[in-house]
């Protein structure tokens, strides 16, 4: 919630913004009306990935920075599971 | 509240007391906002995932219930959500990605060893204290972190007393992928990375916030001049 209403100041002074949120608060950027959010598989506290999965750290901010080539307001899910190692 | 021969714990009381009570664990205070057979489903649910984690290594299944109970008690307070919008912001980047400056922004509440924001005058608040005090968070303006993307992660910390922060302590890129987009940097993918990220804790006055905070650093985004800012809440 917080975060929403920092992304909305921002787009508004006219920087495009995308956020990345675990999926407890899917809720959130349609109720907020949020520009761009990418949705992860992910417990709360950890939106890009577990500690040290790099791998999905980096899939994860690839995939929101790549909502930005969307011409009207995205909201996106990654697909799970949680963990892109076992 | 525990277990005591003159009072038995009942489920409620159990259930409550990992909100900030006598079992205070972030990662499990979502439990309070179950019903007592929820908890009763959700406990189950929990036991039975770990024996079968046991036999067969893997516990994908059991972290699968386990967000599936967190989303369910999260999604149950939509009623609650105050801040609902019927307009969209929205602007297209001005420049390819490749060529753009970032901005990293995020609400999980890290800043750098030697910059401590120091809530209410506390030096060196442990997380524990941020915990106890969250009501206090939240009836206060937040403060804003400047953190150097050039930052060694060893001098990076975080507290907050809303959310997690284990992982955080662990990896501050769960939540701050400065590594990741300074690689993407290197690497071509983005432009550059803004000079500076910024952090606060996001258990704090959401007034304030909206009407006096967000624009303010809203303003700060637009004096480093980045093209794209990505956020991530804890």
């Amino acid at each position: 919630m917080s975060v929403g209403h920092v992304q909305r100041a921002i787009e508004t002074v006219g920087i495009p913004t995308v956020s990345i949120m675990v999926d407890s608060f899917a809720h959130i950027p349609g109720l907020m009306n949020l520009p761009r959010t990418l949705v992860t598989p992910h417990p709360m506290g950890r939106p890009t990935g577990a500690p040290h999965d790099i791998k999905r750290q980096s899939e994860v901010v690839a995939a929101a920075l790549d909502l930005f080539t969307s011409d009207d307001q995205v909201h996106k899910t990654f697909p799970g599971p949680y963990r892109s190692v076992s | 509240m525990t277990n005591s021969e003159d009072h038995p714990e009942t489920l409620d009381e159990f259930a409550k007391s990992f909100f900030y009570g006598s079992r205070s664990d972030i990662s499990l205070k979502f439990v309070k906002d179950l019903t007592e057979a929820e908890v009763g489903d959700f406990l189950t649910e929990m036991l039975t995932g770990v024996v079968a984690a046991i036999d067969d290594g893997d516990v994908t299944g059991l972290t699968e219930k386990f967000l599936h109970w967190q989303k369910h008690a999260y999604v149950g307070h939509l009623g609650k959500f105050r801040f609902q919008y019927d307009d969209v912001p929205f602007v297209k980047p001005s420049k390819p990605l490749a060529d753009s400056r970032v901005a990293l922004f995020t609400s999980s509440g890290h800043f750098v060893q030697g910059d401590d924001p120091e809530p209410f005058g506390v030096k060196d608040m442990t997380q524990q204290e941020a915990e106890n005090r969250i009501i206090e968070f939240i009836g206060s303006d937040p403060s804003l972190s400047t953190i150097p993307v050039d930052t060694p992660g060893a001098d990076i910390r975080v507290r907050h007393g809303g959310y997690p922060v284990g992982p955080a302590q662990q990896d501050h890129n769960v939540a701050l992928p400065l590594d990741v987009l300074n690689t993407m940097a290197q690497t071509g993918v983005i432009g550059e990375v803004s000079a500076n990220a910024y952090s606060f804790v996001g258990a704090t006055s959401q007034i304030g916030l909206r009407k006096k905070i967000a624009p303010q650093w809203a303003q700060q985004l637009l004096d480093d001049d980045v093209d794209l800012a990505l956020l991530v809440p804890l």
